[in-house]
């Protein structure tokens, strides 16, 4: 058996002091020489130059590395070793003082001789634009985050791994190559599946052997399952077997490696902890976090059994669909929001923002408190110019009130007999009359008879619709108005952050609906690059068209979320901090928290769409924050790659035509 | 086989005048996108489940109608009587449908009209007539006419009933 054989190559003593190392080297990053400063007896057998890690979408965060195989008497190891960063290096200029340092970052992903008897496969991307690059997915199932060849070299590398270790290309996918899989194919494929917890046989040993700990107990256990294995196996995997109907497994493996390497950013800074866990209780941190997040109330499709589950169930992920189940929530802990006192560190004497990035950065993470809004907003809308001062600003909102007034008398102006002549005016201010007493009447700032409030919405939007006539007024605009005025509590200065916003989302009201069409034709590229089962399963569903996630796009999740959560994510969407499409990453999110129902229901459009809309109100914010962050990072060039330039809330370009391209049909 | 018969009717109701059967509340809110309530109703000792579809009023969402249209099973056409336009209209929405849902006989596609707000001042303000409406319904291939009052919930099941009915009897024989 090969199991046997693997075992015994623990009982070798240089295998297993390779693994005793390797523990100590994942364990504690910080120890150890590199790889190119090993004692005697070491060769480096490859060894390549600008091999980055891409943490954030900014290229100013990118570390950039070298890239080595050693070889150590009968062992090969990895490692990747970030550039010491020059003291003036472009990026630390422009990180703030709380943001964290990137000497934390070089050596959070620094990775020091890792044996690659511990890599369970790498994958291979070779996209035709853009940088090659590989993921590494360990026998735990942890992932590091793509490693981009600069200067090319994956071939190489491959090649070079090939000359020194069994490497095996899988049969499922060409650009998988398996390390250390000596199982039968059935298994390995199967095993290609897994979670965390429920390791296979060998992956458990080796893991066990890698940290040092294999106990007495832990021997009679591996008996008992080099025993089983054969049935064990099947069995344990025959669950998966009966979503065959549909089941992407194939697509499912790939999923699964893209997956963990979103976890590695966040999870190798808690990588001790990880192991120890594990080693305490044999119980999967990812399933621990998993718990967390289902003790959280109000997830809708959740069943009562699933928040039930305890640390003794390891069947959990005995389903290839209850992966979703497996929280994405690797982004950071979301912070407090921005206060008084930090806001105000971030102004000069003048007032100006220092530090516009370090400032949207932070409110990216915590948000802001309310009473700071009347004022962020401003600047995160683009209203104000974060080089403005006090003054500046002062005379600004002056001088826009007035030129407000003028817009606002060109509509005041027409008599009633006028009106009657001016057919596009009357069904314009009947469409926005129509719509805005029934805008969040139940918020208590519109709520009631009469409520002046919404008589200053509809002031605002008719307003708008002669400022911006040709776009006009379109169902929506109301919802993306309201908790801007909720905030500004001022009609002039409403109206004109409500002119910033439309700026961007201006397209999404288009009359050939271009900007809602390009969104989620860059939502359905992003799920078929974030998770392609799902994209499959809304291919063979003829959903493609992601007309259930029209609403969440058209009004920035409006209606999804109540109203202090609205402000709160809106907030957060527009600091552009990772991308102008953050938007489009909690689309991602959100469909990915619930792609087991929605697959295992198997969903049709019109049940789909049902399911999304009645979702509004149990979404849980931060949590489709964090996964959305980690999502962003993880599609890294490729998602960006998924969002043609010009796609809302991106600036529209400006053509001969005008913004707002017109037919016939003008309401 | 009655039970083997399909019972969920797909329906989308269209037209100026909104949603006929949604009471003013605070939480009530302007559809975006298209969204669909159930309900049951009981025809010759069948029991229906109607799929009521609202999508967004406005004409420059009608794009999307090619998703939210397909697999209609009545199209339920709602005009106010009060104002002429949305009456006028009619035909414009009626065509549009038939585009964008593509049924496989248009002809025959069952389409219902209701006349809506007739309880509105006390009918004073009405400005289509019923008999104009009913012309109207009888040049589109006779399509069923009913006038109801959101408001009182007039007429309304009647409607219902009839896009049951109807449904029925453009169901293919399909006996076992």
């Amino acid at each position: 058996m090969h199991e046997t054989e693997l075992h015994d190559l623990s009982d070798d003593s240089d295998y297993a002091a390779s693994q005793q190392q390797a523990s100590g080297s994942i364990m504690r990053c910080d120890l150890g020489k590199s790889a190119v400063s090993e004692p005697n007896g070491s060769e480096v057998v490859y060894s390549k130059d600008n091999v980055t890690i891409h943490p954030t979408q900014y290229a100013s965060e990118r570390i950039s590395g070298r890239l080595l195989l050693v070889k150590q008497g009968s062992s090969l190891f990895m490692s990747w070793i970030p550039y010491k960063p020059s003291t003036d290096g472009v990026g630390y200029m422009s990180r703030s003082s709380n943001s964290c340092p990137m000497e934390k970052d070089r050596s959070l992903y620094t990775i020091k001789s890792l044996p690659l008897s511990d890599v369970r496969s790498i994958r291979r991307h070779t996209p035709a634009l853009g940088w090659q690059y590989i993921i590494v997915v360990l026998s735990s199932g942890l992932a590091f985050p793509p490693l981009y060849f600069y200067s090319g070299g994956v071939r190489e590398f491959l090649a070079t791994l090939k000359q020194h270790i069994f490497i095996m290309r899988s049969a499922d996918d060409a650009n998988v190559f398996l390390l250390n899989d000596f199982q039968d194919p059935l298994q390995r494929s199967l095993s290609s599946l897994e979670l965390p917890g429920v390791v296979s046989v060998a992956n458990r040993a080796s893991l066990r052997d890698s940290l040092s700990s294999v106990t007495s107990a832990d021997n009679s256990e591996r008996v008992n399952q080099e025993t089983y294995d054969g049935s064990a196996s099947t069995s344990e995997y025959s669950g998966r077997h009966k979503h065959k109907a549909y089941d992407p497994a194939r697509d499912l493996s790939i999923q699964v490696l893209e997956k963990f390497s979103l976890v590695t950013k966040f999870a190798r800074e808690t990588t001790s902890q990880i192991f120890r866990e594990s080693h305490n209780n044999g119980f999967s941190p990812y399933e621990k976090r998993q718990q967390n997040n289902y003790a959280s109330p109000n997830l809708v499709g959740t069943r009562p059994n699933d928040a039930q589950k305890n640390a003794g169930v390891t069947t959990v992920a005995s389903d290839p669909l209850e992966f979703d189940k497996l929280p994405l929530v690797w982004g950071k802990q979301r912070e407090t929001p921005l206060c008084l006192e930090e806001w105000a560190a971030f102004l000069d004497s003048e007032g100006r923002v220092v530090d516009s990035k370090a400032l949207r950065k932070r409110i990216f993470y915590g948000g802001a408190e309310h009473n700071l809004r009347k004022e962020v907003w401003k600047f995160l809308l683009g209203y104000h110019e974060y080089d403005s001062t006090y003054a500046e600003r002062e005379y600004l909102a002056a001088v826009k009130k007035s030129e407000y007034d003028i817009i606002k008398s060109q509509w005041q102006s027409i008599s009633a007999t006028q009106a009657k002549r001016f057919t596009k005016f009357r069904e314009r201010k009947g469409l926005i009359e129509k719509d805005v007493v029934r805008t969040d009447r139940s918020v208590s700032y519109y709520e009631g008879e009469d409520n002046p409030n919404v008589a200053v919405l509809r002031d605002i939007l008719l307003t708008y619709s002669f400022y911006n006539f040709d776009l006009g007024y379109c169902q929506g605009m109301s919802d993306l108005l309201s908790p801007i005025l909720y905030v500004m509590k001022d009609e002039s200065e409403s109206f004109w952050c409500f002119v910033a916003l439309m700026e961007r989302l201006g397209p999404n009201f288009n009359r050939d609906q271009n900007g809602m069409h390009s969104q989620l034709l860059a939502l359905s590229k992003l799920v078929e690059l974030l998770d392609s089962p799902l994209h499959n399963y809304l291919k063979q569903a003829d959903c493609l068209n992601y007309f259930f996630c029209f609403r969440w796009i058209l009004i920035q999740f409006k209606r999804e979320f109540e109203y202090s959560k609205v402000m709160r994510l809106w907030e957060v969407l527009w600091t552009h901090y990772l991308s102008e499409h953050f938007h489009l990453y909690m689309c991602v999110a959100i469909l990915k928290r619930y792609r087991k129902k929605i697959m295992g229901e198997q969903m049709d459009f019109d049940t789909l769409l049902k399911f999304i809309n009645e979702l509004s109100g149990h979404i849980d914010l931060d949590g489709t924050i964090r996964d959305a962050e980690a999502l962003c990072a993880c599609a890294g060039e490729n998602g960006t790659a998924c969002i043609p330039p010009g796609t809302p809330p991106s600036l529209p370009v400006e053509t001969d035509m005008g913004l707002y391209p017109q037919d016939d049909d003008v309401l | 086989m009655a039970s083997r018969r399909r019972t969920l009717l797909k329906v989308i109701i269209l037209g100026d005048s909104g949603y006929v059967n949604k009471k003013f509340s605070n939480q009530y809110k302007a559809t975006i996108g298209a969204d669909f309530l159930t309900k049951e109703v009981q025809f010759e000792d069948r029991l229906f489940t109607l799929q009521i579809w609202d999508t967004a009023g406005q004409e420059r969402f009608q794009s999307l109608g090619v998703a939210f249209y397909r697999g209609a099973d009545c199209c339920v056409l709602v005009y106010d009587v009060n104002v002429m336009k949305s009456f006028d209209n009619l035909n414009n929405w009626r065509e549009e449908f038939l585009i964008q849902a593509s049924p496989s006989d248009p002809e025959n596609f069952p389409f219902v009209v209701l006349g809506n707000k007739i309880d509105i001042d006390g009918g004073n303000s009405r400005v289509v007539s019923e008999k104009k409406a009913r012309a109207w319904c009888a040049s589109k291939g006779n399509i069923p006419y009913f006038e109801t009052s959101a408001k009182e919930g007039f007429n309304v099941e009647a409607a219902f009933q009839c896009m049951a009915k109807n449904a029925l009897k453009n169901e293919p024989e399909e006996e076992m």
